[in-house]
This record gives C-alpha cells, structure tokens and sequence, in this order.
C-alpha cells in the first residue's frame, strides 16, 4: 500500500489522491497487525437478529467494553439457521481475543443435530443476564389469560401455532413446552413455528400469522407498547419490575417453572489466559457498575452474575438438563 | 413523521464527524463514479469495509453520500466520452454526448448536475415521509405476504429486466442456486456447502458482488478505452443560463422523472437503470425545438432526475421490507445489517431515530451534490488521461483486499474470484448480471416464508392465498407473468392468422 501513497503523492489531482487514500483505508482496515491487546477492533458476533433480547444486551456491553478498552467492539448479528451460523463464527474463530460473542441457551443444537456445539468449545468469560420467558398473543386474540390459551392448546393442539422465536428447541419453545407438557398438553402435537428470532416471530405475531410468541417481555416491549400485543403471563415466581401489570405462571395457573433465556460473552475455546482474565474484570465491573444496570432495567433485562468458572460450571449443568427435557418432550429424534 | 424523532435524527447527522465523512464519502463518489465501469454499486461495495470502524450513523451516512454522488458522476464520462460511467447514465448517453460535441459539455453536465440533485432531493423526501407509514402497514405482513413479496421481486427481475426476458430468468435462476449454499433456513441444516464451514452462511453477497461486477469491467476496459483516447474541447464558460433555461423549459419532464424515478424504484427488481430508461421513454418528447440542443436537453432532464429519484424509492422497500430494489440496494442492506440496522419493520419502532437520520443523511448528500457535483465538472479534464494499465490493478487489488475484508476468510477471496469468471462469461453472451444478484439475495428469504408458511398450515398449499393482502400480491405477481405470456400468445395468433407479417 506504500506504493499507492507515494504515486498518490505525485499526481496532482485531487480526485485521484481521494481515491487512492480511501482504498488505503480498505487496506489498513482489513491488515493490522496483532499487538497488545486489543490494538484494533473486536468483533463481537451476536447470534440472532438485530433487534431482539441477545442484540440488545450485547450492544449494551459492546459500548462499556468500547469505553474500557478503548477499541471499538462492533457488534456483528448472525441470526442465520437459529443462530447456528453466528455460534459456530464463535466457536470457530481464532482464539487472539478478536472475536467474542454473546452465547445463550445452546444446549440443544447438539441433541436435535443442528450444530456440534458444546460446553467445551467457548471459553467462558461471564454471565450478565437472565430473563424469564413470557407468553404473548396478539391484541385481537380471544384469549383474556393465559388459562384460556391452555385450555384451548389442549382441546386441540394443532389448531393453533406457537412460534418459536428463533430455532425450534431453544430456550423460549423449551419454556412453552415444558409448560404445555405440565398442562397436559402433548407438545409435539403443537404447531412449532421457527423464526430468525424473537423480532421475526412478534412481527409474525402483530400480523396475525402466529397465535402465541413466548419471547421474553423486553423483547414484546416495542409491540405490548404499541398495543398490538398483550402479555399474559411472565413465567418464574416473580413479576419484573418493569411489567407490573403482567402476571406471573404461577399466580394464573399454579405452576411454577423458572425456565427462559441467560446470556453471558464467551470467547473460542482456548482464549489466552490473559484476556480472559482483563475481560472478566471488565465484565465485573460492567455488571457491578449502577449505570449498567440502570440501563440494563430500562430495557426490562435481569442483571444475573456468574464468573468465568461458575459460568462454565453453569453451562455444563444445562447440556444436562436441557437435554433430558428435550427427550422427555420427544423433540429428539431417536437417530438424526 | 414523528417531530422529535426528527430533531434526534438531525442531531445524530449534524455533527462534525457525521459531516466529515460525508464530505469524503461523497468525494470517493464522485471519483469513483466518474471512473467508467466502477459504479455506485461497486463503490458502495469496496467501501462497506472501510466503515466497519466507524460509529453506524457516520458509516451508513457515508454510504448514502457515495451512493448519490457516484449515480451522477457516471455522467461525466459518459457526457464527455461516450462511455457510461453506470448502467443508468447509458440511457441519456447519446444526448449528453451530442450536446458536448457541439461545443456544449458544460449544458450537459450542468443540466445533469441540476436534474440529479432534484431527482435525488425528491427520492429522499419520499424515502423520509413516506418509510415510517410504510413501515405500520409493513406490520400487518405475515410470512405468506413476504412470500408473494419476494416472489414479485425475483418476478420483476426477470421480466423488468433490460433485453431477452430469457436471459433474464437464466441469470435469476443462477442467483437462486448461488443463494442455496448455506444453512437451510429452517431447519438449520447445512446445505451445499461441500464441508466448508466458511460457507455455512452462503457464499456472501458482497464478494459475489464485487467479483461479479468489477472483474468483467476489468477485462472490458481495454477495448472500450479505444474511443476514449480522443479529448473535446470542454467549454464551461457561461453554461448556467442555458442550465437554468433547460431546468425551466423541462420542469414538467424533470417533475415526471421524479415521479416515475421513486415509483420504479421502490419496484423490487427495477431500480435506477430501469427507471432512467422508463422516464426518458415515457417524458422525453416534449415541446418542439427552439435552440439546437433542446432535444438532448429534454432527454437529459427526465433520465438523469428519474435515475437520482429511483435510489429513494429503492430504499423503502429496502428498509422497510429489507427487499431490495436493485443491486445497489442489496449491497446497501448488508452495509445496515453490518452496522447492526437490520431492515424490517421493527428497525422503525427499535431505533428510529438512527433508521431516520440515515434517510437524512441521504437527503443532505443530495443538497451536497451541487456544490461537489461543480468542483467535479472542473476536475473531470483529467481523468482520460490517466492510462488504463494504471486503473486496472489498482482496481483489482481494491476487489482482493474488499473481499477478504468482508468475509474474512480466503473463502471469501475465492468466491469473489470464481463469481468474477462467472460474470465474464455471463457478459460475454449478454446475460444481464442483476438478475442474479437479486436471486441470491431474495432466495433464502423466498424459501424461509414459503417454508414456515407451509409449516403454519401443516402443509396446506392453499395457506399462500388465505389473507386479502396475500391474494392482492399473488394477483399482482402472476399479472407479471402473465401478460408477457399473454402477448406472446398474441402475437403468435396474429402471426397464424396473417402468415405475411
């Protein structure tokens, strides 16, 4: 690219001069070279579409890690294939601390065969986020509570479709299920409807396309705002401080299950030591920080904290769970 | 259009660095524009990288800057040597060429500078009045409306396409294969990706892009430089009055360019070219002759306003749909999914103050363009001069660096290096390269609505007619197909019927 400077230098004209500088630009971009770290930009992939409560969250952070670091953190969003795509440009990138991503419940990519993804291949940096699943519906649907949408799914479970809000077998879907299971509904008669993620499914949902989206309640914020749709029940024991007026599961039906989305920023297995560490660090301090989560509440987000190990610990334990649950709904085929 | 997201909108524009890069965006613009072959859609492309850096607003702000100003840049050679800088400045080429050979260059720029801007301002204003009511009635779109959507745009790429509709298809059903490689969008099954788990999220629209465009320019160029070696007199003294004289003479044409330039380019699979070719058709004859060159001057007018206006129109089914109006476009959805803008309706309740300032930023860079639009006029002497076997490897090297840049893997490179053969031999038997690029763009999308569509219905095909607004666009669609089917039939009865014609 020297070349190009010096021949720049010796044309006269400005039209020429621009060109070639900006093409210089493209050049240093794409070649600068490792250093300390971090000495150029950090990618950090979110695995699901722009819009939705992975995205939003991640940008939070990126911004925070940005000011920390002094690099910026560009958030890259791949939603593609449920967001196989955006955890295997994780998992498969060089472990040099300049790629990181948000990982979230991953747990049954492996057992449904979609990608051979597990514990073992991220590096775990923290956990920062929890939230409970909900159960939306449109504006217009006949039903007033959440009751009356079980009842209804059990009189006839194929009448009706339930989206997904990303891949069929993440955390929301896993959440729906467990609760019509628990209703004595059989889940794999329901109509599971596979989205780019929770952004997908509420337009769906607003248009009239899907009868039930069980994102979290942040992610319906925009749309519950807009009064296209209304929250029935937010599961867990208690109701979120920012969604006073939406019940909880078990104040409507009894029962209590504590299922929904985490979020925490992980590297590729193997991230040096070092980095792991100064991220850990700054994720306390993040995490800790009352700007953080002020603005993590705003967005209606539960702040939840898990260190790099008990957040390693944590990942482990759900490739368990989460894959006995998936056998006992029947989501597993016996041979993929 | 909400009064406070406005004023948000603004603040984010008007700050030094928003400006700044503006300013050099818009300069690359120009120059690149102006540079036969390179056109907005290929410098959008190799600049998308240059703004991973850069703060979203600044970046997209730039984008839209170097989108403008280049459309109009492909004037310059065009006007001065008959070569088209875009496939749009081929529509009015001739005139332009005429007026400056008459001694006139300065009445054919200048005239081109005025329509563009106007065409460009009018294209942006409908882009920020009309986006966000797009963007409500957008919301009442189901998976079975985005499937008669994405149908109607590989549709009218095929058919709207310039010359031999079957050319046309051909390139379209390239684009759609092309589009195949990458996890199966439901299921999230790799597919077609020969156990490269580079390609597991497709081949990548923008290397594609930029091999499939630049490397057949590339090889082009030798041959088209044989008439540009020859330099006319450039006479820019006193071209304002005869402008202003033109602009007026032409308002009902320029207004009519304006108007057909936002309509045809909000069609998906229409775009800039195809509304510059349209507006010149349906306004360019006009009030007779009083002064020579009035008749170049009254194509120039609706043509270069309609290929500005149709870059506006583009952009509201792009971001409100995120369905592509033509290939710069699609480059422009990646450049706002990068930047974490993902088109769709959501974009408009998520984040509308940034969505808004990009559409501002669009309508500033076309108020910028007559000031730059000027100083490129006088410049433009130069650029002949400059030889080819200089332009050529620069040019290559920029794709190189481009696409790795973006993919960020030797995959990458590669793909753009076959998608460049590939569009070598397309242009060599006069397949028209759009067509492909919007099959490889809608593909995925066509497939995933069609899919969850099916799954919705437990595989009731009749699903795809079950809502007004889906059976509005199946009519619309299959309208498409089938009046050049029925005109076929037609003229093959009247041939029958009348075996001398």
């Amino acid at each position: 690219m020297h070349r190009n400077t010096n021949q720049a230098g010796s044309w006269r004209r400005p039209v020429w001069a621009a060109l070639l500088g900006l093409m210089l630009a493209v050049g240093t971009a794409a070649t600068a070279l490792a250093g300390d770290w971090p000495d150029r930009p950090v990618t950090l992939i979110v695995p699901s579409g722009a819009g939705g409560g992975t995205d939003q969250t991640g940008r939070l952070l990126a911004e925070r890690l940005r000011a920390r670091f002094g690099q910026p953190f560009v958030v890259v969003n791949q939603g593609q294939g449920g967001g196989v795509v955006g955890i295997g440009a994780i998992t498969g990138a060089r472990p040099d601390g300049y790629t990181l991503g948000i990982l979230y419940n991953f747990a049954h990519y492996k057992p449904l065969g979609q990608a051979d993804i597990s514990a073992g291949d991220v590096t775990a940096i923290a956990q920062y986020n929890a939230d409970p699943a909900g159960f939306h519906v449109h504006r217009d649907s006949p039903w007033r509570d959440v009751r009356a949408a079980l009842d209804a799914l059990k009189a006839d479970p194929a009448a009706h479709t339930i989206a997904c809000a990303g891949g069929c077998g993440g955390s929301w879907p896993v959440a729906v299920a467990s609760l019509l299971r628990a209703w004595g509904v059989d889940p794999a008669a329901a109509r599971m409807i596979p989205s780019q993620g929770a952004a997908a499914s509420l337009q769906d949902l607003a248009a009239g396309g899907v009868d039930v989206v069980p994102c979290s309640l942040p992610e319906a914020r925009a749309l519950m705002d807009a009064g296209l749709v209304r929250g029935l029940a937010v599961f867990g024991s208690e109701r979120l401080a920012a969604f006073p007026n939406v019940p909880t599961l078990a104040e409507e039906t009894g029962l209590t299950l504590d299922l929904g989305a985490w979020r925490g920023l992980v590297g590729p297995a193997g991230l040096p030591e070092t980095i792991t560490a100064q991220l850990e660090a700054a994720m306390a301090d993040i995490v800790a920080d009352p700007g953080f989560r002020d603005a993590m509440a705003a967005h209606g987000f539960g702040v939840v904290w898990r260190d790099g190990e008990a957040f390693a610990a944590f990942m482990r334990d759900q490739e368990t769970t989460v894959r006995a649950v998936l056998r006992d709904l029947g989501l597993t085929r016996a041979k993929p | 259009m909400d009064l406070s997201v406005l004023a948000a909108a603004a603040a984010l524009v008007l700050t030094p660095p928003v400006l700044g890069t503006m300013m050099a965006f818009a300069a690359a613009g120009l120059a690149i524009g102006a540079i036969p072959g390179l056109t907005a859609t290929l410098g959008v492309a190799l600049l998308v990288p240059a703004t991973l850096a850069l703060e979203p607003v600044a970046a997209l702000a730039g984008l839209m800057s170097l989108a403008a100003t280049a459309i109009f840049a492909g004037d310059l050679p065009g006007a001065l040597l008959r070569i088209p800088g875009t496939p749009a400045s081929a529509a009015y080429v001739d005139a332009a060429h005429a007026l400056s050979r008459r001694g006139q260059a300065g009445r054919a720029l200048g005239l081109g500078l005025a329509c563009a801007a106007l065409g460009g301002v009018a294209g942006a204003l409908a882009l920020l009045l009309l986006a966000p009511g797009l963007a409500r009635l957008a919301l009442h779109l189901s998976t079975v409306e985005t499937f008669w959507l994405a149908c109607l745009g590989v549709s009218a790429a095929a058919l709207v396409a310039r010359g031999s509709p079957l050319k046309g298809a051909l390139s379209l059903l390239i684009g759609l294969a092309i589009g195949l490689v990458g996890l199966d969008p439901v299921s999230g099954q790799p597919r077609l990706t020969g156990g490269v788990d580079a390609l597991s999220g497709g081949a990548g629209v923008i290397p594609v892009m930029i091999g499939l465009f630049a490397l057949p320019e590339l090889v082009r160029t030798p041959r088209a430089h044989a008439t540009a070696t020859r330099r006319d007199v450039l006479l820019f003294g006193g071209w304002f009055a005869a402008v202003r004289r033109d602009v007026w003479r032409s308002r009902g044409r320029i207004a009519a360019g304006c108007g057909l330039g936002t309509v045809i380019g909000a069609v998906p699979g229409a775009g800039a070219d195809i509304a510059a070719y349209a507006a010149r058709a349906v306004a360019g004859r006009g009030a007779p002759a009083k002064a020579p060159g009035d008749d170049e001057a009254a194509v120039i007018a609706p043509a270069g306003a309609a290929n500005n206006a149709a870059i506006g129109g583009a952009l509201v089914p792009a971001t409100v749909f995120g369905i592509p109006g033509d290939a710069l476009t699609a480059v422009v959805i990646g450049a706002l999914t990068l930047h974490g803008l993902t088109p769709g309706p959501t974009v408009f309740l998520v984040e509308p103050e940034r969505i808004t300032a990009v559409f501002l930023a669009f309508l500033l860079a076309n108020v910028m363009l007559v000031p730059l639009g000027l100083l490129a006029i006088h410049l433009i002497g130069v650029v002949p001069r400059v030889p080819r076997a200089v332009v050529t490897p620069i040019v290559l090297v920029a794709c190189l660096i481009g696409a790795y840049a973006v993919g960020g893997t030797d995959v990458a490179v590669l793909v753009m290096l076959a998608a460049g053969v590939l569009g070598i031999a397309l242009d060599a038997a006069g397949v028209p390269l759009a067509p492909l690029v919007l099959g490889l763009v809608l593909g995925p999308r066509l497939e995933e609505a069609l899919l969850t569509s099916l799954l919705k219905s437990g595989g009731d095909p009749l699903v795809l007619v079950s809502r007004p607004g889906a059976v509005v666009l199946a009519v619309v669609t299959l309208g498409l197909w089938a009046w050049p089917i029925g005109r076929w039939f037609c003229s093959v009865a009247s041939r029958r019927q009348d075996p001398s014609s």
